[in-house]
């Protein structure tokens, strides 16, 4: 055998033998990853349409959205996913709102990596021993007529759609707070008009 | 052999003495005094390190003085505490180094003091204490001692304690109150808030922060005190304070809404402490007085763009840090040439 | 072959102390770095390297004669690559958290240093048996010091071990530890420690 066939010959085996396992292994674990990735989702969206048992999917001008229906097949809300820049990360937000976008009823912050102990408590702060979702859940049927707002050393007005941001973590706060009201402003105009 | 050889006693004339030529005399008679082997500059100045040192805890006086008076007791028994973990730190490590003691030269004296005049003034002692032992192990033991250190020991304790307690580090008290109220400071409440202090309280420092930066009226006395007796090159403190009024009204002009006029940059945060008494370190900064101009120039530029554009509102810290890191480069492209030398081609 | 005559056991050996990848070869680095911010964290990124090396010294030990000296790097790097992937979809598949936590860092695996070096220095050149037991020594050595690190750094960071809150509720966590810098510190003392403790090993 010549040399140069030589190196043919091993390579393409060894391509071959890299590529049969590879398939084998696909064939395996392509349909947990994907079912892990729906169940990830499926379970962010009950979360933040509380009540939700069937869900719709929409695709208007590009951007998702997922409305939830109970069980008597009514809707209940709508929720889309948020993004935008954090303090040192990308951070993804699943939005759940009510049908005609004035008021938020859950969020769910599904990517951060943000400042680990400062900007992460945005999803999770075992500081708080009570509840470590507290800056989430201030979000919980947060009335979004006006743009959300953050105040900080007082207490936030929920009625006023004002949070409170996180001791040390300011610009992770407001980051979230500008990400979900810049996707609302944008999503409420899209979905009305399309939906209804 | 003899007759070429200069001799400088140790630290002792102001001249050099120049041994006279015993071509005459028998070599029978040996001299007491070792000779000492010296390249020049032979004239030898009666400063010594300890001398230097006290001289700066001299010109940290006032700075140290305001800070109690506004931020009471506490900050008096903060400088003890940082001062005596310094030493304390300094005097263990040389001890299990098996390194002679080098804790009379006060050069941790002064590491403590000025950690404890950048840290805020409602910081737990055992922090103060963490602080100091970084600063001293890390930031000077671990290069070799003093002399040997890239990055200014103080800043780089504080720098652990920014990253390892950022909400002690970031609480701030108001001044002149008995049950330590919490307030912001003005670059923080300038950059969250938009909200400007008034600037004589920003002069004289009765404003929130660290225990010794808010008075500039105080830093700059014991500043000018370090200038006159040129333990400090008055290069640094110049560009750098210039460049950050020149850079910061450049955006100031473009946008007054938006960013702050000079004079706030000026006096806010720890731009005095750090551009009188950080950035005039003589181990961490450049020899050359080219290199000095460089050294400032850069350290402003950075601090702008920090405080301008960063997530943190203050950035005197890692201004002086980073131009420390490029310190040896700086002394190497700014090395004089010799009388006479080519440019290498 | 001079190394017939060194020990079977010594094979294995030498990655945990006197060979160790991170320790005395300071290989791999990048992953030690990054993924040690918690025990679960160093001990799944060294187990996923442990896969990976084992199999890919296996192989290419089995082949070594095969390989012509042109195309090494190009066929160890698909071996590699191979089982890389294969360590990282079933992690993905099984065990989603930890996939996550991860980050990219097991795809990472295949310019992870001490995987290729051990094929170039070890398993090209030497039976299947001491390959495999190098490889095995390699990775546990690596995983070790992954764990060692971890714990220092989650224990101190965090005040947990294996997300156990270990130290008591009144710990102030030192944020510096999770982050890059405390990486690179507490790196550079245990480098420090162990170099300290060979010296006077040695004597």
């Amino acid at each position: 055998m010549s040399k140069s066939l030589r190196l043919i010959v091993v390579l393409t085996f060894t391509a071959l033998f890299s590529g049969a396992v590879l398939s084998v292994l696909n064939i395996y674990t392509a349909p947990r990853i994907e079912l892990n990735q729906n169940q990830t989702l499926s379970d962010a969206i009950g979360q933040v349409l509380p009540g939700e048992k069937a869900c719709d999917v929409k695709v208007i001008d590009g951007v998702t959205f997922y409305i939830g229906r109970d069980e008597k097949n009514q809707p209940i809300g709508v929720a889309f996913l948020a993004e935008g820049d954090g303090f040192q990360s990308r951070l993804k937000i699943l939005v759940g709102m009510d049908m005609a976008l004035t008021r938020i009823l859950k969020i769910k912050i599904l990517q951060q990596a943000e400042t680990p102990g400062l900007g992460t408590k945005i999803e999770n702060d075992p500081t708080n021993k009570t509840d470590a979702a507290w800056f989430t859940n201030q979000f919980n049927d947060l009335p979004v007529a006006k743009a959300i707002s953050y105040v900080k050393n007082q207490k936030p007005v929920a009625a006023e759609s004002q949070i409170q941001a996180i001791t040390g973590a300011t610009i992770s706060s407001k980051s979230v707070v500008e990400i979900i009201n810049a996707a609302i402003a944008k999503n409420r105009e899209l979905f009305l008009k399309k939906v209804k | 052999m003899e007759e070429k050889i200069q001799k400088v006693p140790a630290g002792e004339s102001q001249m050099p003495k120049v041994a006279p030529a015993k071509t005459s005399e028998s070599p029978s008679k040996p001299e007491k005094r070792a000779f000492i082997l010296s390249s020049s500059p032979h004239i030898q100045a009666e400063e010594d390190v300890a001398k230097i040192m006290r001289a700066v805890v001299y010109a940290l006086l006032p700075t140290a003085v305001f800070g109690i008076y506004f931020f009471g007791w506490r900050a008096l028994v903060m400088m003890l505490v940082g001062i005596a973990a310094a030493v304390l730190t300094e005097a263990l490590l040389n001890l299990v180094q098996k390194k002679p003691q080098t804790i009379s030269d006060g050069s941790a004296v002064v590491t403590g003091l000025l950690l404890v005049l950048t840290l805020p003034p409602s910081l737990p002692y055992w922090m103060i204490i963490v602080g100091a032992f970084v600063a001293i192990f890390i930031g000077k033991q671990l290069f070799g001692g003093l002399g040997y250190n890239i990055f200014n020991p103080a800043l780089l304790g504080r720098a652990f304690l920014q990253a390892s307690f950022p909400i002690p580090m970031t609480t701030w008290t108001m001044p002149r109150t008995i049950d330590a109220i919490t307030t912001a400071t003005p670059l923080g409440s300038f950059k969250f808030e938009k909200t400007l202090t008034p600037y004589l309280n920003l002069f004289m420092g009765n404003v929130g922060g660290c225990v010794g930066e808010t008075s500039a009226l105080a830093i700059i006395i014991g500043g000018l005190f370090l200038l006159y007796k040129k333990y400090a090159d008055w290069r640094i403190p110049v560009s750098y304070l210039t460049t950050v009024a020149i850079f910061g009204s450049l955006f100031w002009l473009i946008n007054p809404a938006k960013y702050p006029d000079p004079i706030f940059h000026l006096f806010s945060g720890g731009l005095m402490l750090g551009a009188f008494f950080m950035a005039t370190d003589m181990v961490t900064t450049p020899v050359t007085p080219k290199g000095s101009w460089i050294f400032g120039i850069g350290a402003g530029i950075i601090l702008v763009i920090i405080r301008l554009f960063g997530g943190l509102p203050e950035g005197v810290m890692y201004s002086i840090l980073l131009m420390n890191a490029f310190t040896p480069l700086i002394n190497r492209y700014t090395r004089p040439k010799f009388f006479g030398e080519a440019k290498h081609v | 072959m001079v190394k017939a005559k060194t020990p079977l056991y010594r094979e294995f050996t030498k990655g945990l102390w006197r060979e160790n990848p991170i320790l005395r070869m300071v290989l791999g680095t990048c992953p030690t770095l990054a993924v040690t911010t918690t025990a679960i964290n160093g001990i799944s990124m060294g187990l996923a390297v442990l896969f990976t090396l084992v199999m890919s010294s296996l192989i290419i030990s089995l082949v070594r004669k095969q390989i012509p000296n042109e195309v090494r790097i190009a066929t160890f790097i698909v071996i590699i690559a191979t089982f890389v992937t294969v360590a990282d979809r079933t992690i993905a598949a099984f065990w989603p958290a930890v996939s996550k936590s991860l980050g990219p860092f097991v795809p990472l695996i295949v310019v992870n240093c001490i995987v290729l070096a051990r094929q170039e220095a070890f398993a090209s050149k030497n039976p299947v048996g001491r390959s495999v037991l190098d490889a095995l020594g390699m990775s546990v050595g690596f995983t070790l010091v992954l764990l060692i690190l971890a714990s220092i750094r989650e224990i101190i960071g965090s005040g947990t071990w294996f997300g156990m809150q270990i130290m008591p509720p009144t710990y102030t966590s030192w944020m510096v530890m999770v982050l890059p810098p405390g990486a690179f510190l507490m790196l550079g003392m245990l480098i420090a420690f162990s170099n300290w403790l060979n010296a006077k090993l040695e004597k």
